[in-house]
């Protein structure tokens, strides 16, 4: 022990730098793909954001593309069809997963099954579900508005109608709950026993029990299913363009170019301005503006999901 | 639910009249047969599309657009007709998101579990910084940074090709890496100390004592990235040409390029689903678990 | 860890100076290798149907005598977007050919498609072989990237039948009276058989084939929108909504979103439900293959009352070809591209087989054309000095798809409570996009 203690700081410096070289090891993949294909892009989506770039002639415009923000009515469209669906989607989502993990506390035999059945449309790619859905709700030929005329309920032309386009979009949101219902599910199953024992015993009913005890305990849990939402919503790009693509028929002959959103813009959500911009019109640069505000936005949802995170108590 | 259970066997003994009793039976009874009800309805209605999807791809094509409820003949040849349309296109896309799903896959799990492990296991300075930012570009829309992403790929020469939603699963994925970090902290310490003891570098108590116990995990990041993959449409619409098209956004023109062939498009979207339901049923446990990782155990 | 800020600044300034050094100032006339080489060419096109595929490798046969080192891999069913995405990643085939004029502008302007002016120059090619307006709708600003490869025009289609004698109209008010006239409904006020259908959602009902009877201008002298300037849209749009609004919006709604398909046999003017409809030239060999019996006629297009000196023009438009910047063989793509566009023959046997407008004069007279009687409305419309095509402008297509979008969103369902207001926002919008692209 004694002999060695002068060779003691060497030691350590060397294990220090050997301990920093593991680090640097383990970490390298995720700072080269970080640094890469994430904190590049981004300056990058800055530096852009003051061009007129078509990928083929790249021009200084100062401002100009921020300022089309706020002329571009594309882009108002697709603020405003966000907007509604993350106040009326993600909501809606988050209750009826609730109502349906809720249920299937209540279940005993067949819960599984009900499980699975409940989680499954969450599964099938976004693209198919879309079509298929479209093709089921098409009050046309779909055999959904066909047995609901047999029983006296005139449905609407759900992706032909500006009205019914979102309502529709939220209705296939909701077919797809899976996830959510999982998450809320577990947290439901974990809260403890004992609480609502004693809180029969003390006379509470079903809606108290919920109100004073499932509430407060899954509280955590609804907040990252909301945030996340929020954050998912943002970037609802998929289902949108299919559908506007499945149930707009008109538009099949090559060389024919519409304007996005089909019918009347009411599908027009933001990433699609964005992809609009960037990948058919090539309006690079402004582009660029619109992925700025919606790191903007997603970035404010993120922090107050960082802050969540660190109020779940993270590590040490 | 037990909860419940027990505090309502437990009512009868408090309440002091039998009558009372039996209307709380008789309440129960209702209780159960109302939210039994309301499941079968609801489990009915999720299943619905899908076995209207299948009907629909049975019929013929002029029945798809009579809005029947049954075909009148089975056409069971649909689905062959679909995979051999156009050349057989849709094999052809089948063979791209195989290809798209299996490279992710194993490069997301090669890069990201050393991450995952180091943020897990290691202690260093920036270590709860590097999380905060994996966190972060994991949520943040993959939109964001399209543009500038497009025009280097373009300037390497990979777009039309799937490689560039491929090659960036060499340098980790931000979600695999949560995960398995989040599933990491919970094994605890001591089983990588006893490895090291026994002689194994930090590399060697990785591959033959962390691994092993996380496998669970690693099922459940493989899964999901394969599944990302596959049901990916923005990353193969932005970077792919016709020949290099995943079965998504092929799926998405099927309609346009067969016109009123709802049988067809109904075929070829059955045929995309059906791996993925096959896969979840024999793996339903992992994805579960998987899933309630990322929301509960934050 | 991270790129440091200036660094990065830096990497970035190189990767863009980079990207704008390598726009369009090659020499092409005389780069890759030469035309007698063996070598393989790569060229895409947008059609798709059988005859359609047979039809372009018929045209070509010639040019495979011609130049039998040459090997010509053709790619179908390709659009624009697929077009400028290709050049734009870098590695393009030798030749693209696109269905729309739209993109012309960014074609040229952008330097995707070369300018073929030295080729041209090289091989003393006369443009006066083309006709005006065809042109026009292959260049910008004078900047020549496409040659026309067949064209397409536009006249009014009346089914004999349902006229029960009546001759086809000449003006629009003749053509109202007759559309109303020929009209059944069902008991309930839905359409049996519609005489015309007014809206902008009946297949080539769209604006840019009909305004210019109304003696339209679509963009003034500085390029700009000119919707509510300009009174033929105005008076186009009333007449519009007139006709529809007799009909019943939502009879005409139901009505399109029942009839069949534009390019099958389910096509309601095929099927006798539609007695006028204005369509392409291409109709007729559909008429011949999939409505044998259907007798018809073909007619100009009709114009307004107050312009009857203009009857006998139409919409003019058609098909275009060119060679993508970065192509590998372009003295070989030049070859192709000059036989198909400049040969009378490839363009007959062409034109026969798809039945579409040859766009040179010369191929305009062939004896070899072999189309039915009621093509020869075509031609004519297609010489005819009355007949207009779409100015090419930097966006594209941009301006004609939110004119068409304001049509059948906002106008066709009443939502334009004061028109000359809704015109002046919309022309606002397109000339705000039009500066963006930097037009």
């Amino acid at each position: 022990m004694a002999a060695a203690l002068p060779l003691g700081p060497v030691t350590a410096s060397r294990a220090r730098r050997r301990h920093r070289l593991r680090v640097l090891a383990f970490m390298s993949p995720w700072l080269v793909g970080f640094s890469l294909f994430f904190a590049y892009p981004l300056a990058a989506t800055v530096y852009f954001s003051f061009f007129r770039y078509n990928l083929f002639q790249l021009q200084p415009i100062g401002l100009t593309n921020y300022r089309f923000l706020f002329k571009d009515p594309y882009a108002w469209t697709a603020i405003k069809n966000t907007l509604w669906l993350v106040v009326v989607m993600v909501p809606l989502r988050v209750l009826f997963g609730l109502g349906l993990a809720q249920l299937l506390t209540k279940i005993k035999r067949g819960g599984t099954i009900l499980r699975s059945v409940f989680y499954l449309p969450f599964l099938i790619p976004p693209v198919a579900a879309t079509v298929a859905f479209v093709f089921v709700v098409n009050p046309g030929t779909g055999p959904i508005n066909g047995i609901a005329g047999k029983i006296g309920i005139h449905l609407p032309d759900w992706f032909n109608d500006p009205t019914w386009t979102k309502p529709g979009l939220t209705l296939l949101a909701l077919w797809g709950i899976g996830d959510v219902m999982i998450i809320l599910l577990a947290s439901l199953l974990d809260v403890p026993k004992s609480l609502y024992e004693a809180a029969a015993i003390d006379g509470a009913n079903a809606w108290q029990q919920f109100r004073r005890i499932t509430l407060p305990t899954i509280s955590p849990v609804l907040m990252f299913s909301a945030v996340t939402g929020v954050i998912q919503t943002l970037q609802y790009f998929t289902q949108a363009m299919v559908a506007a693509n499945a149930s707009q028929g008109n538009a099949d002959q090559a060389g024919t170019t519409t304007a996005p959103g089909y019918p009347d813009g009411a599908s027009l959500t933001f990433p699609q301005t964005l992809y609009n911009e960037g990948f058919q019109q090539f309006n690079m640069g402004y582009a660029c503006v619109l992925a700025l505000v919606l790191f903007a936005v997603a970035m404010f949802f993120t922090l107050i999901l960082l802050r969540q995170f660190h109020a779940f108590g993270d590590d040490d | 639910m037990t909860g419940t259970t027990v505090a309502v066997r437990r009512s009868p003994v408090l309440s002091p009249r039998r009558a009372g009793g039996r209307r709380q039976r008789r309440r129960r009874r209702l209780y159960w047969i109302a939210t039994h009800a309301i499941a079968i309805a609801l489990a009915i209605m999720f299943l619905a599309p899908l076995i209207f999807m299948f009907i629909t791809a049975v019929m013929s094509s002029n029945e798809t657009l009579t809005g029947g409820l049954w075909p009148r003949s089975w056409h069971w040849e649909n689905f062959g007709q679909a995979l051999t349309t156009d050349n057989g296109v849709m094999v052809r896309w089948l063979v791209n998101t195989l290809i798209y799903a299996v490279l992710a896959t194993v490069f997301m799990l090669v890069s990201s579990v050393p991450v995952a492990y180091a943020l897990a296991r290691f202690r260093f300075r920036g270590r709860k910084p590097a999380f905060v930012l994996v966190i972060t570009t994991m949520m943040l829309p993959p939109q964001v940074t399209i543009v500038p992403l497009y025009i280097m790929w373009a300037r390497f020469q990979l777009t039309g090709t799937l490689w560039p939603l491929i090659i960036p699963m060499l340098f980790g994925d931000a979600f695999s890496i949560f995960l398995l970090r989040q599933f990491l902290v919970t094994i605890p310490k001591e089983y990588a100390d006893a490895a090291r003891v026994d002689g194994c570098g930090e590399v060697g108590t990785m591959l033959r004592v962390i691994l092993p116990m996380a496998r669970p995990a690693i099922a459940a990041v493989a899964l999901f990235q394969f599944f990302y993959a596959w049901n990916d449409y923005f990353g193969p619409l932005i970077y792919t040409k016709p020949e290099s098209w995943t079965l998504a956004v092929g799926l998405s023109t099927f309609r346009a390029a067969h016109h009123v062939e709802w049988n067809l498009t109904m075929a070829a979207t059955l045929l995309t689903v059906l791996p993925v339901m096959i896969v979840f049923f024999l793996a339903q446990r992992v994805f579960i678990q998987g899933v309630t990782l990322t929301g509960v155990k934050g | 860890m991270f790129p440091r800020p200036r660094r990065l600044v830096t990497a970035l300034i190189v990767t863009a100076t980079a990207t704008a050094c390598t726009a369009g100032n090659q020499s092409p006339a005389a780069t890759g290798p030469k035309a007698d080489a063996p070598q393989t060419i790569e060229v895409w096109h947008g059609w798709s149907a059988p005859h359609e595929v047979k039809a372009f490798q018929d045209a070509i046969a010639g040019f495979h005598r011609l130049h039998p080192n040459i090997t010509v891999k053709l790619v179908k069913g390709q659009d624009d977007t697929k077009i400028l995405n290709v050049v734009r990643g870098g590695n393009p085939p030798d030749v693209v050919s696109s269905f729309s004029t739209d993109n012309v502008g960014q074609f040229c302007s952008s330097g995707a498609l070369q300018n073929l002016t030295p080729f041209l120059q090289k091989d003393k090619v006369d443009l006066n072989m083309f006709p005006k307006a065809v042109q026009d709708y292959t260049q910008y600003k004078g900047d020549r990237c496409t040659l026309p490869l067949l064209a397409d025009d536009y006249a009014l289609y009346s089914n004999k039948a349902l006229m029960k004698g009546d001759q086809p109209p000449k003006t629009i008010s003749e053509l109202t009276a007759l559309a109303k006239k020929l009209t059944v409904r069902n008991p309930d006020g839905t359409i049996k058989v519609a005489g015309f259908l007014p809206s902008v959602t009946y297949y080539e009902h769209v604006p840019e084939h009909i305004a210019p009877s109304f003696g339209v201008t679509w963009l003034n002298s500085q390029g700009r929108a000119n919707f509510a300037t300009d009174p033929g849209f105005t008076k186009y749009l009333q007449w519009e909504k007139s006709l529809l609004d007799w009909y019943g919006y939502a009879n005409v709604k139901k009505f399109v979103h029942s009839m069949g398909q534009e390019f099958e046999a389910s096509n309601p003017f095929e099927k006798g439900k539609v007695a006028m409809a204005i369509d392409g030239e291409w109709r007729t060999k559909f008429l011949q293959q999939e409505a044998p019996n259907v007798q018809y006629d073909t007619t100009p297009i009709p114009v307004n009352d107050d312009r009857q000196s203009a009857f006998g023009g139409g919409f003019i438009t058609g098909t275009i070809i060119g060679i993508p910047r970065g192509a590998k063989h372009p003295q070989a793509s030049w070859e192709f591209v000059k036989y198909l566009t400049t040969n009378t023959d490839a363009l007959v046997t062409f034109a026969n087989g798809l039945g579409n407008v040859p766009s040179t004069i010369p191929a305009l007279s062939s004896p070899k054309l072999t189309l039915p009687p009621q093509f020869h409305t075509f031609l004519d419309v297609f010489k005819n000095p009355n007949s207009t095509t779409i100015p090419s402008t930097i966006n594209g297509g941009d301006f004609i798809v939110k004119f068409l979008s304001f049509v059948q969103d906002q106008w066709e369902p009443g939502k334009v409570p004061n028109l000359q207001e809704g015109l002046q926002t919309l022309d606002k919008n397109v000339n705000d996009a039009l500066r963006l692209a930097g037009g």
